[in-house]
């Protein structure tokens, strides 16, 4: 009789550990406080948003509490973007009482990861997006995005065509929330000690890094371990060669996989020639965004190729005051025979906000993103803290005290006779951006030849 | 109590929660990735099916074909240059006794012990060329170039040895243990026999081992094929695939290049391929183990 208790009490107690295990927490009710945790942490990762939270947040509502997941690809929270970021949301939780908004940062690459796995389990309130084919074209195929309507923004001073890459079917999915400006950043407390001067031309810049190589510094720092800072360059060198019809060469190029086109090839070997003459630092193929950035603050290179978001660098106090006060930037200068003028840049509109279709608080989601766009909170706080140029109008904020480097930007884009729009690597599906940006490595590093390459990148295509 | 184990229902209930951790985490993972496999899936949207062509693609995909010997070329480095040195080692730290068997012993030990994260970025500023240690301490002895440790001829290279180290401490515990369960008497016999070290450990202690190398063998081959985290972290492939491994290269395609369908098949492929493996070095260990 014992072992028969014995036994059943068993069975019995296997049985309840296998149904807990298999069991749900949806019905539970809420434990006093959880949800109210505002889960923010400078420079990391935070919580994940569960769906299996949202009955808690269902029931919050009712009592007028509201929780907004903002799921952010900026998980520096001290500096720059993030911090911009962070303000607006501190400033909107002070103002909105009965919001918390929790917020999960993560890098690009890790946020980009994750972004697919919420889409097939269920998207965070807010989401950081590209208004780029390569990201958003498969976004948007899957309706995991809600459609905003654009004439709630007539007064927000969006910059004419900002808004294009965010749209599908003239039907709007994003705001965004920069302008990208491709540069040479340079360190010009170095050049003018060298004697060096801006280049002008295409010749004049392999020229001033034979000099800099001769001088003992690296050239330009150059992220090429990431592949898209390279691929970004590419796109910059095009845009010289090409001009205007840097576009259409490159979405008729998507279209039909022949990257043939003589713009292309002739960029293409530019690139190349570049790599080969020493203009990159040893091993650029393989070191990362943090170590090529330490090259050029340290002052171990005289110059950076990277975009405007980088202008921050210009207010960073990690960086010391002799490199951090003398840091300016130029432009691609014009290739010989290119049909780009000094005034024909690479920029685009590429990050941004958008909010979840299937948002169980997309009123208050869409108000909040509303909020962050009002041309005082992004666009004035973004430029009070230099990290570059919003998407909106910022010409009300200039307050005269804007860093060189701000200023030297801001006169880029005001002279600019011509924007190229998404960089190559962004132009065709998110296959095509893998392939380019691991075979733009092999071609500039010469272990593969241009031919191959561009064929390889339109197979991509395909 | 032996009544007690053999009532039916206290069985099935031991048993149910691991065949149900199997059926779920493992069983339809797998049938899930054949599915999907079968699928132009990008990981959001609908999948449809495409019958074999992920198979085909895969085939002609020369980044796979290079994931695959890299994975050899590593296997072949455990075989051939960790393992014997582990087995070096393990016997060395037999014969050290003492305090200095235990101080040595964790100190191999130590990089297992260290998160794969650390190790990665620790190398990889080891391998700097501008700023990295292996570069600097040649300039010390008056070498005048920078060498780039992790350029597409260097990188599979440089790979290598971090895995070799990173993994030798597990490989030597296993040697160690396996040492130190052969029975004394046996060198106490060839001592007297005036056996020297290199007969003893030619003589005895490596036939004697046999089984735990076979165990090892079969451990760093998995592992090679296995290899993700470092990879991923410290090249991530590159350059231009250069270090491309299956698991690296199976993640880009499903949650970079959103060829979630392609992806799994890579992952099926890959399945088969461990288990061809496992069950090709079994049948080789067994076939010798009867001869």
């Amino acid at each position: 009789m014992k072992k028969k208790v014995i036994a059943t009490l068993l069975t019995v107690a296997m049985t309840a550990l296998v149904l807990a295990g298999c069991g749900s927490n949806k019905g539970s009710a809420p434990v006093s406080g959880d949800t109210q945790n505002v889960q923010e942490q400078a420079g990391g990762e935070e919580s994940a948003a569960d769906p299996a939270e949202d009955a808690a947040d269902a029931a919050d509502e009712t009592s007028g509490e509201v929780t907004i997941k903002l799921f952010s690809s900026l998980p520096d929270r001290k500096n720059g973007q993030g911090l911009v970021e962070q303000m607006i949301i501190d400033e909107y939780m002070a103002a909105n009482s009965n919001v918390t908004i929790e917020v999960e940062a993560l890098d690009e690459e890790a946020y980009k990861t994750k972004f697919k796995a919420y889409a097939m389990d269920g998207m965070p309130d807010v989401v950081s997006i590209w208004g780029q084919p390569s990201f958003l074209d498969e976004v948007l195929d899957a309706g995991v995005l809600a459609e905003l309507n654009e004439d709630d923004y007539a007064e927000y001073s969006f910059i004419a065509g900002s808004l294009d890459g965010f749209k599908k079917d003239d039907k709007l999915y994003g705001l965004p929330r920069n302008t990208d400006i491709m540069l040479f950043y340079y360190n010009q407390k170095m050049f003018a000690d060298n004697g060096w001067e801006v280049p002008a031309t295409y010749d004049d810049l392999m020229a001033l890094c034979t000099d800099i190589q001769a001088a003992g510094f690296t050239p330009v720092a150059m992220d090429g371990g990431d592949g898209w800072p390279m691929a970004c360059f590419l796109t910059d060198i095009l845009v010289q060669v090409a001009g205007i019809d840097y576009a259409d060469i490159v979405s008729n190029a998507v279209a039909t996989g022949d990257f043939g086109a003589p713009e292309i090839q002739q960029a293409t070997q530019i690139l190349v020639d570049s790599a080969n003459a020493g203009m990159f630092q040893v091993g650029y193929d393989s070191q990362d965004y943090g170590t090529t950035m330490n090259l050029f603050t340290n002052g171990q290179a005289a110059m950076y190729c990277m975009g405007s978001w980088d202008c921050s660098m210009a207010l960073n106090e990690d960086i010391a005051p002799e490199i951090r006060e003398n840091i300016r930037a130029f432009t691609m200068p014009v290739v010989s025979g290119g049909k780009g003028g000094a005034n024909d840049i690479a920029a685009w509109n590429g990050g941004g906000y958008a909010v979840s279709a299937n948002s169980q608080v997309k009123d208050e989601a869409v108000k909040f993103l509303n909020y962050m766009y009002q041309p005082d909170k992004l666009s004035k706080y973004g430029w009070e803290n230099g990290v570059g140029l919003s998407a909106q109008d910022q010409t009300a904020y200039l307050t005269g005290s804007e860093t060189e480097l701000q200023k030297q930007v801001m006169d880029i884009l005001k002279n600019a006779t011509s924007i190229s729009g998404t960089p190559i690597n962004d132009c065709g599906p998110s296959a095509f951006k893998t392939a380019i940006e691991n075979e733009i490595q092999g071609v500039s590093n010469g272990s593969t030849s241009v031919e191959d390459f561009l064929a390889a990148i339109g197979a991509a295509c395909e | 109590m032996k009544k007690l184990y053999s009532n039916k229902p206290v069985i099935f209930s031991l048993v149910l929660p691991g065949i149900l951790v199997f059926l779920f985490a493992v069983l339809a993972p797998i049938c899930l990735s054949v599915y999907y496999g079968f699928t132009d899936y990008s990981g959001m949207g609908e999948a449809h099916l495409v019958g074999f062509d992920n198979y085909v693609k895969l085939v002609h995909d020369s980044a796979f074909g290079r994931s695959l010997l890299n994975s050899l070329f590593l296997a072949i480095g455990f075989i051939c240059i960790q393992h014997p040195i582990a087995i070096i080692v393990a016997a060395v730290l037999d014969k050290l006794q003492g305090k200095a068997e235990g101080v040595f012993r964790c100190i191999y030990f130590i990089p297992n012990v260290i998160s794969v994260a650390v190790i990665a970025y620790l190398w990889k500023f080891i391998y700097n060329p501008d700023f990295g240690l292996l570069n600097n301490v040649l300039s010390a002895f008056g070498y005048q170039g920078k060498i780039n440790w992790l350029s597409q001829q260097n990188a599979i290279w440089s790979v290598l040895v971090v895995l070799i180290w990173h993994g030798f401490g597990w490989g030597m515990l296993i040697y160690y243990t396996g040492i130190k369960n052969i029975d004394p008497v046996l060198y106490e016999a060839a001592s007297i026999d005036g056996a020297g070290w290199w007969t003893t450990f030619f003589r005895i202690t490596l036939p004697l081992m046999k089984p735990v190398i076979q165990i090892n063998v079969t451990m760093a081959i998995i592992s090679a094929l296995k290899q993700m985290e470092t990879v991923y972290l410290l090249t991530n492939g590159g350059p231009n695939n250069s270090t491309q491994f299956a698991a690296n290269y199976l993640y880009q395609q499903a949650f970079k290049a959103f060829k979630y369908g392609y992806g799994n098949a890579i992952g099926v492929v890959f399945i088969i391929i461990c288990i061809l493996a496992t069950v090709t070095l079994n049948t080789i260990f067994r076939d010798k183990q009867k001869a």
